[in-house]
């Protein structure tokens, strides 16, 4: 089970610059999907790869779906060696994208986001138009679904703020 | 005109975001605030001129872009027939927490029943295999 407020103060108090991305993001948006993961976007600048690992150490990140007991040295140097990784910790299942197919890096992502307080804290959230070219993006079969989904959800936005004018 | 309207809908939100009323938006602009409220309702077929005033009054450039036309994937159109549109209308009239935290409440409830379910096979299993 995913522990989302312990797991956003940890990253939002460590000063991590990140992005939360895919279900979750749509999740706060207004959509009814559920999800056993969360998606991080996160910047791989020297400092930042620095405050994410000292701040999801005590969180015991390891390699999901590998076998128990391999070495995992979490740190700088193996983040700075891979791109995306696909963990578990002990607060749920946390996938951290250091690029998203079609949405790039967490620069590229940073002018699609909107600042948003979840459980009082200030989290980036990748915006709906471009949560839907994301997943436009990607390409998965599995994702179309999703898309519909998020396109319904615009519209409904939209027809809400009409209204309310 | 789906443009026009797309670009009327950016001068609301230009307006919104400068913090503007429509008619301190109309003075600004060199129109009135009834002119204002029926280009924001997407009445009429403004001209791009009067489109960047409107913007510009509010304090933004408007730009146009070349972008390829959105592809209508007709399998995404058909999986639109079945999106639950009460389902998130209720979420909508949530806050954002709660949206979440219904996300976290939903997950405990199915670990739970994921473990009961794991429990009855396994239990199931052994009075099978338990001699008659």
């Amino acid at each position: 089970m995913m522990q989302l407020e312990q797991l956003l103060a940890v990253l939002h108090d460590a000063s991590v610059e990140f992005i939360v991305a895919g279900d979750v993001a749509a999740r706060a948006h207004g959509s009814s999907r559920m999800t056993d993961d969360i998606d991080i976007s996160y910047s791989r600048t020297p400092e930042n790869l620095a405050r994410l690992v000292s701040a999801l150490a005590p969180l015991e990140p390891y390699l999901r779906g590998a076998p128990k007991g391999l070495p995992f040295d979490w740190s700088v140097a193996t983040l700075q060696a891979g791109l995306n990784f696909t963990l578990t910790t002990t607060v749920g299942a946390i996938d951290l994208l250091g690029e998203i197919t079609g949405g790039g890096q967490y620069s590229d992502l940073r002018p699609h986001t909107l600042t948003i307080t979840i459980f009082g804290r200030d989290v980036q959230l990748l915006d709906l138009p471009w949560l839907i070219h994301v997943k436009r993006a990607a390409g998965r079969p599995k994702d179309l679904e999703v898309i519909a989904e998020l396109e319904i959800l615009q519209e409904e936005i939209r027809l809400e703020s009409d209204a309310a004018d | 005109m789906h443009d026009i309207l797309e670009f009327q809908r950016l001068i609301r939100e230009a307006r919104f975001r400068s913090g503007l009323t429509q008619r301190e938006l109309a003075e600004r602009a060199g129109t009135s605030q009834p002119a204002i409220a029926s280009l924001e309702r997407g009445d009429g077929n403004p001209t791009i001129e009067t489109l960047a005033r409107c913007a510009a009054a509010s304090g933004f450039a408007l730009r146009m872009t070349l972008e390829p036309l959105p592809v209508r994937d007709p399998v995404v159109e058909r999986y639109k027939r079945d999106v639950d549109r009460t389902l998130l209308r209720e979420n909508l009239r949530r806050s954002v927490d709660e949206r979440l935290r219904t996300l976290s409440e939903w997950q405990i409830a199915g670990d739970a029943l994921q473990r009961a379910t794991t429990l009855a096979r396994r239990t199931a299993a052994r009075a099978r295999s338990r001699p008659s």
